[in-house]
C-alpha cells in the first residue's frame, strides 16, 4: 500500500542540515518566530550587557500586552479569512468612552464591571462589522478600514479630543496590582504588573477556541475556503460574525488595559497601532491570506515586536533602525512561509 | 482488505438493505425541474436509487446531470418535483439534511479544505452534523481519531500520525481524492455521489478506486458515478442514466448494452472506435532530444520527433511523464541533457523561451495552469502573442486580436455566443479548445498536449482528435502527453512508455494492444509494490 505514502512530500534524503531546519521551521512557523527572538536577544544581551535585567523582562512583557490582545483578535479574524483594521479604533472608542462616562457618572464602579462594559462595547461594534462585511459582501479590509475612520471620527467629534488624566480610581488601582517584584543589585526595583494576566487568559481562551471547539475549526474551515466549507454545511455567516465580535471584544479590553497602564486616556492613543500588530501575527506564522496561523506563534511575534520597539536602542541602535529591523524581518519571514504555500 | 468485518455499522446497513431492496428504494426522485434564469437546466427528471447498487449519471457537458447530483446533495433546491428518501417524502433539502439522511457527495473539485488536516476532513463532518450546524461545542478529539482512522483504512491509506496530521493542500492529486472518498463514507453513508472521480487519476488508481466501490456496494451502500468515461462504465459495471439537455434519454444495465450504444444517447450520434490517426510522417526529424534530465523527475530520456509525427508518452503518475512534459515547455526547465529543434539547440529555462522558440503547450490542468477563468474568451487566446499584437502606439490591436481569435474559433469549432465572454462561461470541451488555439497562435513547430482530453466529453474528445490530426498533416510535430491509453491509441504513430523517470519502452502505436501498452506501464510496480 505504499503508493499513497508521504514519498514525495519531504524530497530526497541527501538534504543539507540548513535545508532540514528550515523545512522544520516551515512546517513549524513559531519555531522560526522564537529563532528571531532568540537572535534579537543574544545580539544585543552582547552587545549591551545591561540588557539582562530583569526589569526589561517584566518591561516587555507589560508592553506586550495591549499589542498581544489586538494579536489574537487579529490572528482569529485572519484565521477566519478575514482582515480587521478596526480594532485599534474600537479600542480608542472603548477607553476614552468609557474612562470619561465612569469618571463623570460612576466612579464606584469596581474594575470587573468597567472591564465588561467595554469587553461588551467593543463586541457591539464587532458585531456590526461582522453583519457589513457579511452583507455587503466586501472585502473584509476595506469595510474595516471604513469602519476605522467611521469610529474615530466618531470619538474625536461626539466624545473629546483632550487628554484625560483623571481617570477613575479602581482603573489606577487595577493598573497598579503587582504580580511580582523583584529588588535589582542597583537598588532599583522592578514590579511585572498583574494585568500581564489579562493576556495570558485571552491567550489560553483564544487557543481552547480555535484548537478545541467546533467554531474554531469551522473558522479555520471558511478560511481556507468559503465556498467549499458552505457546502459542507459550515455556517459563513455565524463565522464571520463571530471572529469580528471576538476581535472586537478583545480590542474593548485592551483598551481600558491601555488606560490602566498609563493612567491617562488620549484619544489619539492606539490608532496606528494596526501595522505593527498585522507584523506581528504575519512573523508568528499566520497566512496573510487567511486559513492559519496559531496563538503560540502570534504571541511570539507580539513578544518579538516588543521586543524590538523596546530594547533596539539598549544597543546603541538608533530608535528610527526599529522599522527597518522589522521590516527587514517581516520580508525574511514572508520568503520562509510563502514557499510553505506552494507545497 | 480486512476492513469489511470491523466496521458494524455498515454491516447493519447491509441487513437493512436486503429486506428493504424490493420494495422501498432508498432515494427516488420524481419530476424535478430547475430553471436558471431562461435556462431550463432539468425538464422533469425521475431517478430511483437502491441500495447496494451502482449507478452511472451519464451525459454530454451541460446536459443537466451536475445540476442534479446537486439536488440530491441539497446543494440547490429543485423548482418543482418530488424527493422521497426512504419512502418518506422530504419537503426541502439542505446540506445537512442530505448528509444526515447519509448522501455523501465528492464533488469534481473533491470540496477538501486544503488548510485542514486529513483527519478534520474526513471525521469533522459527523460532527458538525451531530452538532446539527451549531458551532458551539467543543470538539471530541477521541472520536474525531477514530473515525478518521476507520474510514482511512477502508480506503487503503495509512493511518499513521504524521499522514492523518498533514494538510490536504501537501498531498498528491490521488491521495486527495481518497481522502474525499474517505470523508465521503466516514459517516453512515448510503449513497456515495462521485462526480468524474477519475479525471485525475491513473489507471492503477482508479482500479484501487473500483475495489473501494466494490466493498462499499457489498456493505449495501448505493453509488452513483457521474461520468464520461465509458470504458469505466462497461468495466464496473451496474446501472446506467443518460441524459441530455437536461431530460433522461435512457437507462438500463450496462451489461446489456455495446459501448457505442451509450455514447449514441449521449451524444446523439454514433461514435465508433477508431483510429484517427492517418498522415504519413516526414523523413527529417523535427526535433531531438538527448539525455534530458531532471532532479527527482526524470533522467536519460532520449527520442526523436520528425515533421508531421505523432508521438505519445505515457506512464504512471510518479514515471515523470508530467515532468518531462513541463520541461519541453520550459515550465519546469530540464536541467541536463539537450533539446535540438531544427538543428538548433535550445536552452528552455521558462516558458517563454519555448514559446519564443514556436514549442506550443497545452497544460494538463486548465483550470488552474491554463486558463484565466474570468477573463475573455479573446484576450485567453491571444495571450502569449501580445508583442506582436501591438500597434504603432505600443497598444495592443484590437481589431487585429479579434481577427486572430476569429480565425481560431472558426477553425476550431470552438462554440462561443460571443467573445467578449469570460472563458468560464464555456464547457470544457470549449476551453480546452481556447488553449489549443492560444497555442496555435505561436506557430508552433512542436506542440506538446498535456493531457488534451482531460475532463471532455465523447463528442468534444471527436472534435480535438480530427484537430490534432489535421495540425500534423499540416508538418507540425505533435507530442501527447497522457494517461487515456485509448486516446493515444488512436492518435499516435509511436507511444513512449515511462515508469520512475525513464524511458522503458517505446512502441508503435498501430495494432498495439490497449493491453499491452497497461501491462509496459506498470510492470515493476505491480510485481514489487503491491501487497
Amino acid at each position: 500500500m505504499s503508493d499513497f505514502t508521504l514519498d514525495g512530500i519531504n524530497g530526497g534524503k541527501g538534504e543539507s542540515q540548513i535545508s532540514r531546519i528550515a523545512s522544520w521551521m516551515i512546517r513549524y512557523p513559531p519555531i522560526f518566530t522564537l529563532l528571531l527572538i532568540v537572535i534579537v536577544c543574544v545580539v544585543i544581551g552582547t552587545i549591551s550587557p545591561e540588557f539582562w535585567q530583569i526589569s526589561n523582562i517584566f518591561d516587555i512583557a507589560r508592553a506586550s500586552v495591549v499589542t498581544g490582545l489586538f494579536g489574537l483578535g487579529f490572528l482569529v479574524v485572519l484565521a477566519a479569512g478575514g482582515i480587521d483594521m478596526s480594532f485599534a479604533a474600537i479600542a480608542g472608542l472603548m477607553m476614552y468612552w468609557i474612562t470619561t462616562a465612569v469618571a463623570a457618572y460612576a466612579p464606584w464602579m469596581p474594575i470587573p464591571a468597567i472591564i465588561l462594559l467595554a469587553a461588551l462595547g467593543g463586541m457591539v461594534i464587532g458585531i456590526g462589522n461582522g453583519l457589513l462585511v457579511h452583507a455587503l459582501k466586501a472585502p473584509a479590509m476595506i469595510v474595516t478600514i471604513g469602519t476605522q475612520y467611521v469610529i474615530h471620527g466618531f470619538l474625536l467629534t461626539f466624545i473629546g479630543t483632550e487628554l484625560f488624566v483623571n481617570i477613575p480610581l479602581s482603573m489606577e488601582n487595577f493598573g497598579k496590582v503587582e504580580l511580582m517584584r523583584v529588588g535589582a543589585q542597583s537598588g532599583s526595583i522592578a514590579i511585572l504588573p498583574a494585568y500581564v494576566l489579562v493576556l495570558v487568559v485571552a491567550a489560553v481562551v483564544t487557543w481552547w477556541i480555535l484548537n478545541r471547539t467546533l467554531m474554531g475549526r469551522a473558522i479555520f474551515a471558511v478560511g481556507g475556503s468559503a465556498d467549499i466549507a458552505e457546502r459542507l454545511g459550515y455556517d459563513h455567516r455565524k463565522v464571520q460574525m463571530f471572529v469580528f465580535a471576538y476581535a472586537g471584544l478583545l480590542a474593548g479590553i485592551a483598551g481600558v488595559i491601555h488606560v490602566a497602564s498609563n493612567r491617562l486616556a488620549n484619544p489619539f492613543d492606539l490608532s496606528g497601532n494596526e501595522l505593527n500588530v498585522i507584523a506581528a501575527v504575519v512573523l508568528g506564522g499566520a497566512r496573510i491570506t487567511g486559513g492559519g496561523g496559531t496563538v503560540i506563534g502570534a504571541v511570539l511575534g507580539v513578544i518579538l515586536i516588543t521586543l524590538i520597539d523596546n530594547v533596539l536602542i539598549l544597543a546603541g541602535i538608533p530608535s528610527t533602525w526599529q522599522t527597518f529591523v522589522i521590516g527587514c524581518f517581516i520580508i525574511l519571514a514572508g520568503a520562509l512561509f510563502a514557499n510553505s504555500s506552494n507545497r | 482488505m480486512n476492513s469489511i468485518g470491523t466496521i458494524p455499522k455498515f454491516s447493519q446497513a447491509a441487513d437493512e438493505a436486503s429486506q428493504s431492496d424490493i420494495d422501498t428504494p432508498f432515494l427516488e426522485v420524481r419530476g424535478i425541474h430547475k430553471r436558471f434564469g431562461g435556462v431550463h437546466a432539468l425538464r422533469g427528471v425521475d431517478l430511483c436509487i437502491n441500495p447496494g447498487q451502482i449507478y452511472h449519471l451519464m451525459g454530454e457537458n451541460g446536459c443537466g446531470k451536475s445540476t442534479l447530483i446537486k439536488i440530491i446533495s441539497g446543494a440547490q433546491p429543485a423548482d418543482e418535483g418530488e424527493i422521497r428518501i426512504n419512502g418518506e417524502p422530504v419537503t426541502s433539502l439542505d446540506p445537512l439534511g442530505a448528509l444526515r439522511a447519509g448522501i455523501e457527495t465528492v464533488y469534481q473539485d473533491l470540496s477538501l479544505l486544503p488548510n485542514l488536516s486529513v483527519t478534520e476532513n474526513i471525521a469533522l463532518s459527523e460532527q458538525l452534523v451531530a452538532a446539527d450546524g451549531k458551532l458551539a461545542r467543543s470538539l471530541d478529539l477521541g472520536k474525531l481519531t477514530e473515525t478518521a482512522t476507520r474510514a482511512l483504512k477502508s480506503v487503503n491509506l495509512p493511518t499513521d500520525k504524521r499522514f492523518c496530521s498533514t494538510e490536504v493542500a501537501k498531498l498528491p492529486i490521488a491521495t486527495r481524492q481518497l481522502v474525499a472518498i474517505a470523508r465521503a463514507i466516514a459517516s453512515d453513508a448510503r449513497l456515495v455521489i462521485m462526480d468524474e472521480p477519475t479525471a485525475a487519476l491513473t489507471k492503477r488508481e482508479v482500479d484501487n478506486l473500483i475495489e473501494i466501490v466494490d466493498q462499499l456496494r457489498s456493505r449495501g451502500v448505493a453509488v452513483l458515478f457521474v461520468t464520461h468515461k465509458l470504458d469505466e462504465v462497461m468495466s464496473i459495471g451496474g446501472h446506467f442514466i443518460i441524459m441530455r439537455d437536461g431530460e433522461k434519454v435512457q437507462e438500463g444495465d450496462v451489461a446489456d448494452y455495446q459501448k457505442t450504444d451509450l455514447s449514441f444517447w449521449m451524444t446523439g450520434r454514433k461514435i465508433d472506435v477508431v483510429r484517427y490517426r492517418t498522415t504519413e510522417i516526414g523523413a527529417e526529424n523535427l526535433l531531438v532530444v538527448e539525455g534530458l534530465k531532471r532532479r527527482n523527475a526524470f533522467a536519460d530520456v532520449s527520442f526523436s520527433l520528425a515533421h508531421g509525427e505523432i508521438v505519445g508518452v505515457t506512464g504512471l503518475l510518479d514515471s515523470g511523464r508530467n515532468e518531462l512534459a513541463r520541461a519541453l515547455a520550459g515550465v519546469e526547465p530540464a536541467d541536463g541533457g539537450s533539446i535540438v529543434l531544427d538543428g538548433k539547440s535550445l536552452h528552455l529555462r521558462r516558458p517563454v523561451d519555448a514559446i519564443n522558440e514556436q514549442i506550443g503547450y497545452v497544460p494538463e490542468d486548465r483550470l488552474s495552469e491554463g486558463l484565466f477563468l474570468a477573463k475573455p474568451i479573446q484576450s485567453n487566446i491571444v495571450a502569449q502573442i501580445l508583442d506582436d499584437l501591438r500597434d504603432k502606439f505600443g497598444m495592443i490591436s484590437k481589431i487585429r486580436s479579434r481577427k486572430m481569435a476569429e480565425r481560431l474559433v472558426k477553425d476550431l469549432q470552438i462554440v462561443v455566443a460571443d467573445l467578449n465572454n469570460p472563458v468560464q462561461s464555456l464547457s470544457g470541451g470549449n476551453q480546452q479548445r481556447v488553449l489549443i488555439g492560444r497555442g496555435l497562435t505561436i506557430a508552433p513547430k512542436v506542440f506538446v498536449l498535456h493531457g488534451p482530453t482531460v475532463g471532455v466529453d465523447v463528442g468534444s474528445k471527436d472534435t480535438i482528435f480530427r484537430i490534432i490530426q489535421k495540425l500534423s498533416s499540416q508538418g507540425m510535430g505533435v507530442i501527447i502527453v497522457s494517461d487515456d491509453l485509448p486516446e493515444l491509441l488512436q492518435n499516435c504513430d509511436r507511444i513512449i512508455v515511462m515508469r520512475r523517470g525513464r524511458i522503458v519502452e517505446t512502441f508503435n502505436a498501430e495494432n498495439l494492444e490497449e493491453n499491452t501498452l497497461y501491462q509496459a506501464m506498470v510492470a515493476e510496480n505491480s510485481t514489487g509494490k503491491q501487497s
